[in-house]
């Protein structure tokens, strides 16, 4: 029996001892990604790049994303992480896998000759893998991730369903947007949907009001504590709801409503505004490839601050820094990132790109979406965020204003609660 | 008189019943009817067309689905790990619960109830150790690490179910079969396993379900878009945002027939198999 065990152990040894070469530099490169949607185009790039340089790029797709995630995470632990992937999470993870040298420093190869490769990318969306000097995280200062298209989320409307109420332009003050509203209603088109059932929706669209009436700075103090929710001017924030809801303007359910519910409604032209992002192109061109439709931002309710609304990277690739074939899978990276491959990614998958020059050429309907990437902000880039229990009283008190259960005083006080709750606990 | 109040309650009782699992067999039906409605539509009509029969019926989606979705190479590659799988599992489970059942040797509770509590470990709870365990054994994106893998995740539950059975198995006729010059392997092939048969069949159509369906595991030790599963195929019709309903539902259709029909096949066992009313 011991003879057995021996013998079986052995076998074990020289199994992973075999295991341990170290992997050696090649002209293949392997990219990993979710993407169901970009996969054909990727894979297309990937056969044009092997013509243009001899290198082959194997892409690999792993699909749902939280499929994808898993296989990213226990790939890291095992250290056989591919070339290019994507981290699908947090910046805090994303600094955590800088921190164990699984991703590598870009800033060298972005700043070279001039910064060119920097500079033709949209800056929101590199800043969601950019870690400033001093920042929170620990790591190290630099950009570590190439965003190979960005996204924002805005405002849509049927420019049917605006007609047939008499409506030539679409709303450009918050005034004019519940006056249009009214004006949809007495024909019977419910006037707006979105997936506020997701917390997420509705925290950017009560973020983007927050930047519009109290502007950014008022904002950042109250999340140190230094300004209370009980404050004017967020009374005004839950205001907007409070009359989105008084005015009947809401979708009946819409605090139960997933997204892809609310972008089949305004699809099938059940409603004639939603709220969403640019993703959504290609959502509503499946579903209806003939609506006729525009983008506008939110319409602002104050002139005092700019309406900021959310924008950055919408997917980014990172380096494997342990990767013998480094520098190609840079290189490869810049090349996908130019303005003919991003044109290509642009019209094939109908997503913005992350190459600025790139917007001359897309669809008209995506530009109306890329203009909004100027007054674009989002929580990744933002000096500091507000603390998750808070932000989930906030979204869920608005989600209570609609529904008729709590005033916006009485939201108020009881997201102060929970904000005090976390400060007595040293959270900011 | 008071047999006619008999006839009429029992009557009453029974269309009752009737109703009630009529409409129980109507609730599992009516999504199976759906999918292969939604599957003979077009993206234009799949959200506006409310007709329980479509207007218009597209038969295009079923080839879009075939050649689009790959699924040539991922129906043979889900057929092999179907067969292989299943075959290592009934093959272990059987060997192993008779083990359990029928012979004496020490830890012989511990190991089994071990294998039992592995029941209660959900899958992504060993994820990163499967995965570095198979890339350490070089077994990552292989047939022959995913097959493993796959026996493993089933044998947990097939142990339980055949070792019920065979502890009903009568102890005479393990004797008899002893005396007629058996040996243990003798008992286990010509015996036990021809009297678990339902309890078998139970388990090749639960794992068989489990197998074609499998696809989490699947993405997590296989890279090689050759090696993958049906469901692999399925995943290209679900974009990050938007879905192609019609072509998914026709590829759903497809994948559903050969499990159906195994389903079909060994339904008469199932009862038999659940119950663990055979031996004797």
């Amino acid at each position: 029996m011991r003879k057995l065990i021996m013998l079986c152990s052995c076998f074990m040894l020289i199994v992973l001892a075999g295991c341990s070469q170290p992997p050696k530099p090649s002209n293949k490169i392997i990219l990993w990604h979710w993407m169901t949607d970009r996969n054909d185009t990727f894979q297309k790039l990937a056969q044009q790049y092997k013509q243009e340089t001899g290198i082959e790029v194997t892409i690999q797709l792993f699909a749902p994303s939280d499929s994808y995630s898993q296989k990213v995470i226990a790939a890291a632990q095992a250290n056989v992480l591919p070339d290019i992937y994507g981290v699908l999470d947090k910046k805090s993870i994303v600094a955590d896998f800088i921190k164990a040298g699984l991703v590598a420093d870009l800033t060298d190869a972005m700043q070279a000759d001039g910064a060119s490769w920097e500079s033709s990318l949209f800056d929101k969306a590199l800043a969601d893998k950019r870690f400033d000097a001093g920042n929170s995280y620990g790591v190290k200062p630099g950009i570590y991730g190439v965003p190979i298209d960005v996204t924002n989320e805005q405002m849509v409307y049927n420019k049917k369903l605006l007609a047939k109420a008499g409506i030539a332009t679409p709303p450009r003050t918050y005034e004019e947007f519940i006056k249009d509203a009214q004006a949809l209603k007495r024909v019977g088109i419910t006037p707006f949907v979105s997936g506020w059932g997701e917390l997420w929706l509705l925290d950017c669209f009560a973020s983007n009001y927050a930047f519009n009436i109290m502007g950014e700075e008022k904002i950042f103090a109250t999340y140190r504590g230094q300004v209370k929710y009980t404050d004017s001017d967020w009374i005004k924030v839950f205001n907007v709801f409070a009359e989105l809801r008084n005015k009947g303007v809401l979708i009946d359910g819409i605090v139960t409503k997933g997204n892809k519910y609310a972008e089949q409604d305004f699809a099938l032209e059940r409603a004639a505004f939603a709220f969403n992002g640019s993703w959504s192109v290609n959502v509503y061109h499946d579903m209806n490839p003939s609506l006729d439709y525009g983008v506008i931002p939110p319409p602002p309710v104050s002139t005092l601050h700019p309406l900021k609304i959310w924008g950055s990277a919408g997917s980014t690739f990172v380096v494997n820094a342990g990767s013998p074939n480094k520098d190609k899978a840079i290189a490869f990276l810049k090349w996908l990132t130019t303005k003919e491959q991003q044109v290509v990614l642009a019209q094939e998958t109908n997503n913005l790109p992350s190459n600025k020059e790139a917007l001359s050429v897309i669809s008209p309907i995506l530009e109306e979406f890329a203009k909004g990437m100027d007054q674009s902000t989002h929580p990744n880039i933002w000096p500091l965020n507000e603390d998750p229990s808070v932000s989930e009283a906030f979204d869920k008190g608005i989600q209570d204003i609609i529904i008729g259960e709590k005033t916006q005083e009485q939201v108020a006080q009881d997201v102060q609660k929970v904000k005090d709750f976390q400060m007595a606990k040293g959270n900011h | 008189m008071k047999t006619n109040r008999y006839v009429f309650w029992g009557m009453t009782q029974s269309t009752f019943i009737h109703i009630f699992l009529m409409g129980s067999a109507l609730t599992c039906l009516f999504p199976l009817f759906w999918m292969v409605r939604c599957s003979f539509m077009t993206i234009e009509t799949v959200f506006v067309d409310k007709a329980l029969i479509p207007h218009h019926l597209n038969l295009g989606n079923f080839a879009i689905a075939w050649t689009k979705g790959n699924f040539a190479v991922y129906f043979l590659n889900s057929v092999i790990y179907t067969a292989c799988v299943v075959t290592g599992i009934v093959f272990i489970s059987s060997l192993a619960a008779f083990a359990f059942s029928r012979l004496k040797f020490p830890g012989k509770d511990i190991i089994f109830y071990m294998f039992v509590a592995a029941m209660m470990i959900p899958l992504p709870g060993f994820f990163v150790a499967l995965f570095v365990l198979m890339t350490k054994l070089h077994l990552i994106n292989t047939r022959f690490g995913y097959v493993l893998c796959m026996i493993n995740m089933g044998l947990s539950m097939s142990i339980l179910l055949l070792k019920t059975f065979f502890d009903k198995m009568p102890k005479d006729l393990e004797d008899a079969a002893r005396i007629d010059g058996c040996s243990k392997i003798g008992i286990w092939w010509n015996v036990a396993l021809p009297l678990a048969r339902p309890a078998i069949a139970v388990i090749v159509i639960f794992n068989s379900l489990n197998v074609w369906n499998e696809y989490i595991l699947a993405t997590l030790l296989l890279s090689d878009a050759k090696l993958m599963p049906l469901q692999r195929g399925l995943m290209v019709f679900q974009g990050a945002n938007s879905v192609d309903y019609p072509v998914l539902m026709a590829g759903l259709t497809m994948a559903a027939v050969p499990i159906i029909m195994v389903y079909l096949v060994m339904q008469k066992y199932i009862v038999k198999g659940l119950s663990g009313a055979v031996v004797g």
